[in-house]
C-alpha cells in the first residue's frame, strides 16, 4: 500500500516536468474524441486550424512555467538542451499550422485528424528532447515517427503522398528496428541492468574486454538508426521522395520539427550514453557526417524540382550538424547545433511558405516556376532571395553564423579535415540556391497570372524574413546570447 | 541457463533473416513482417538480459516494444491498404513514381 502510494507520490511530483506533454496529449485525444463531432459539424473543420493554434500557444505558455531537472527515474530531464530543442519544435509546429490552410482549404482535406497528429508529434518531439534513458529515447522518437508516416501520407486521393507514406514507413520501420537491436546489444554489453545513459556509460566503461565487439556492433547499429531518421547519407534515400510526395507544409515540418527532436536525441545519447566508448563512433560517424555534406550538396545541384532540391539541401545541413556532434566538448557542441538549427528553421520555414504560395496555381513544384518573380512581387522574392542566401551561408546574413560558429568549433576540437570538406561544400552549395535567385531575378515571367499572397502565409514569411535580418545585426553575439539562456 | 552467448547467436539469426527478408522480398506485408521479426529479436536480447542480471527492466523494455511493433502494425496495414486501393498493387517495385 504504501508503495503504491509511494509511486503515485512521485509520479505526481515528476508530473510537473511534463505539463507542456501533458496538454498536447490531452488536447489531442479530446479533439479526436469526443470534440469532433460536438464542436464542428462537417464542413466546419477549418475551425479545427485556430484551436490547434490556441492549443500550442498554451503549451508554450506552460513551458516556460516548467521547472528544470530530472524525474520518472532518470528517464526524463528538462534542461536547456530540452528547452531549446522544444522551442523549436513548436515553433515549426505553429508556423506548419499557418501555411497548411490554404492548401487543405483548396483540397477541401480539411479535418480534425490533421491537427491531432500534428500534436501528438510534437508532444513525441517533446518527449525526445528531455529523455536521458533507452526507453524513453526509443519509444518518443518511434511516437513522433508513426505520427508522421501518417501525415506524410495524408492526401490518401493523391498516388504521390500514399506512395512518400509507404516508402517512409517501410524504411523508418527498418531503421527502427536496427536501433532497437543495437539499443539491445548495449544493454546486454551493460549488463542488462539499468537503462539509463549516464548509469550506461558508467556500466560500458566498466564492461569485461570481451564484450568490446558487442559495444562496437550495437554503437554502430544505433549510428544507423539515428542516421535514417535525420537522413544523414547514407541512410537517406527515403528523404528526397518523402519530402516530395507529402503535402509541402508537411514537408516544411518534416524538414524542421523532427530533426530538431532527433538531432537533440543524437546529442544525448551519443555525448552523454555513449560518451566513454567515443572511441567506438567517432571514426563512423565523421564518414557519415563528410558524406551527407558532399553527397547532399552534389545531388542537390542536378534537381530540377524545389521540394527536392530542399530535400538534398537539409541532407547536407544535417551533416554540418553532425560534426557538432563530434565535439568532445558536449555542452558547446550542443550550443552551437542549437543555434544552427533555430537559424535553419526560419529560413527553411519561409522559403517552404514561399514554395506553398507558388504551389497556389499548382506549379511552385519546379524551379522554373520562379521566373521572373522578382518583377511581379518584389517583396515575396526579396523574402526568397533572403532565405536562400542565408541558407547557403553568405555573409553576413544570419545563416554564415550559423556555420561560423559550428566550423569554429570543430576546427578547435581538430577536424580539420572535416571543416575543409564543409567549406568547399557549402561553396557548391551556394550555386544551387543562386541558380533560384537567377530564375526569380533574370528571367522572363511566364504568361498568366499569379495567385494572391494567402494572410497565413504572408505571415510567416514576414517572420521568418524579419528574423533572419534582424539576427543578421546581431549575428556576432548569437552565441554569447544562446550561452545566457543557457542551452 | 541458456548461455548469454546461444541467446545472441539466436537472436542475431533472426535479424538476420527480418534484414535479408526486407532487402529480398518486394511485396510490402511481407516486408511488415520481416521488420515484426526485427524488433522480436531485440526482444529476446532484452528477455534475455533480464533474465541473467535478476532484474526485470529488460523485460519491461520488451513488454512496451510489443505494444509499439502492434502501433506501427496498424499504421503500416493502413497504409498499404491505402497504396492498394490506388494503385491495385503491394510491391515494392511497382511505386515509382517519385524519382530524382
Amino acid at each position: 500500500m504504501s508503495f503504491a502510494r509511494a509511486l503515485l507520490e512521485a509520479l505526481l511530483r515528476d508530473s510537473r516536468l511534463i505539463t507542456p506533454q501533458l496538454l498536447l496529449v490531452g488536447a489531442a485525444t479530446l479533439m479526436l474524441w469526443p470534440l469532433d463531432g460536438i464542436l464542428f459539424q462537417r464542413g466546419e473543420k477549418r475551425k479545427w486550424a485556430p484551436v490547434t493554434l490556441v492549443v500550442l500557444a498554451l503549451t508554450g505558455l506552460l513551458m516556460l512555467g516548467v521547472p528544470s531537472g530530472s524525474g520518472f527515474s532518470g528517464m526524463y530531464k528538462v534542461d536547456g538542451l530540452a528547452r531549446g530543442f522544444q522551442w523549436i519544435s513548436l515553433l515549426s509546429a505553429i508556423a506548419t499550422v499557418f501555411l497548411s490552410q490554404r492548401m487543405l482549404d483548396g483540397m477541401e482535406e480539411q479535418t480534425v485528424e490533421y491537427y491531432a497528429m500534428i500534436l501528438f508529434a510534437l508532444s513525441g518531439m517533446f518527449f525526445l528532447a528531455g529523455a536521458t534513458d533507452l526507453v524513453s529515447i526509443y519509444f518518443s522518437l518511434e511516437l513522433m515517427a508513426v505520427c508522421i508516416y501518417i501525415l506524410a501520407a495524408y492526401l490518401r486521393n493523391q498516388d504521390r503522398s500514399i506512395e512518400a507514406g509507404v516508402k517512409y514507413f517501410l524504411l523508418g520501420a527498418f531503421s527502427s528496428g536496427i536501433l532497437l537491436y543495437g539499443l539491445s546489444l548495449l544493454f546486454i554489453a551493460a549488463g542488462g541492468q539499468g537503462t539509463n545513459l549516464s548509469a550506461l556509460n558508467q556500466a560500458l566503461a566498466m564492461a569485461p574486454k570481451n564484450s568490446d565487439f558487442l559495444v562496437f556492433a550495437g554503437v554502430l547499429m544505433v549510428l544507423v538508426g539515428f542516421g535514417f531518421k535525420v537522413a544523414a547519407v547514407p541512410f537517406h534515400q527515403w528523404s528526397p521522395d518523402a519530402y516530395d510526395g507529402a503535402p509541402t507544409p508537411i514537408t516544411a515540418f518534416m524538414a524542421t520539427a523532427p530533426k530538431a527532436a532527433a538531432i537533440a536525441a543524437f546529442i544525448r545519447l551519443f555525448g552523454t550514453g555513449l560518451h566513454g566508448v567515443s572511441s567506438d563512433w567517432v571514426p563512423p560517424l565523421s564518414f557519415v557526417a563528410g558524406a551527407s555534406m558532399v553527397w547532399g550538396n552534389v545531388a542537390a545541384l542536378r534537381q530540377s524540382t524545389m521540394k527536392r532540391m530542399l530535400a538534398y539541401s537539409s541532407i547536407a545541413h544535417v551533416g554540418y550538424m553532425l560534426m557538432g556532434v563530434l565535439s568532445m566538448d558536449v555542452a558547446q557542441g550542443a550550443q552551437v547545433i542549437w543555434l544552427y538549427m533555430g537559424i535553419y528553421l526560419f529560413m527553411n520555414m519561409g522559403a517552404f511558405a514561399v514554395v506553398i504560395h507558388l504551389q497556389g496555381k499548382g506549379e511552385g513544384e519546379r524551379i522554373e516556376d520562379f521566373r521572373g518573380l522578382g518583377r511581379r512581387q518584389p517583396v515575396l522574392a526579396f523574402a526568397m532571395m533572403v532565405f536562400l542566401l542565408s541558407l547557403a551561408g553568405i555573409p553576413p546574413l544570419l545563416g554564415f553564423f550559423g556555420k561560423f560558429f559550428l566550423f569554429k568549433l570543430a576546427i578547435e576540437q581538430g577536424y580539420v579535415f572535416l571543416t575543409t570538406l564543409a567549406l568547399v561544400t557549402s561553396a557548391i552549395s551556394a550555386y544551387y540556391y543562386l541558380m533560384v535567385v537567377n530564375q526569380m531575378y533574370f528571367r522572363e515571367a511566364p504568361e498568366g497570372d499569379r495567385p494572391a499572397l494567402g494572410t497565413a502565409i504572408a505571415a510567416v514569411v514576414t517572420a521568418a524574413c524579419a528574423v533572419t535580418l534582424i539576427g543578421t545585426a546581431f549575428g556576432p553575439w548569437l552565441l554569447e546570447w544562446a550561452g545566457r539562456i543557457g542551452v | 541457463m541458456v548461455s548469454m552467448n546461444g541467446v545472441l547467436l539466436i537472436s542475431f539469426l533472426l535479424l538476420a533473416v527480418g534484414i535479408a527478408g526486407v532487402l529480398i522480398r518486394r511485396n510490402a506485408l511481407v516486408i511488415l513482417m520481416c521488420v515484426e521479426l526485427m524488433l522480436n529479436a531485440a526482444n529476446l536480447n532484452f528477455v534475455a538480459a533480464a533474465r541473467h542480471s535478476g532484474t526485470v527492466n529488460g523485460q519491461a523494455f520488451a513488454l512496451l516494444v510489443m505494444g509499439f511493433a502492434a502501433a506501427e502494425v496498424a499504421v503500416g496495414l493502413a497504409l498499404v491498404v491505402a497504396l492498394y486501393r490506388r494503385r491495385d498493387t503491394v510491391s515494392v517495385d511497382k511505386i515509382d513514381l517519385l524519382k530524382g
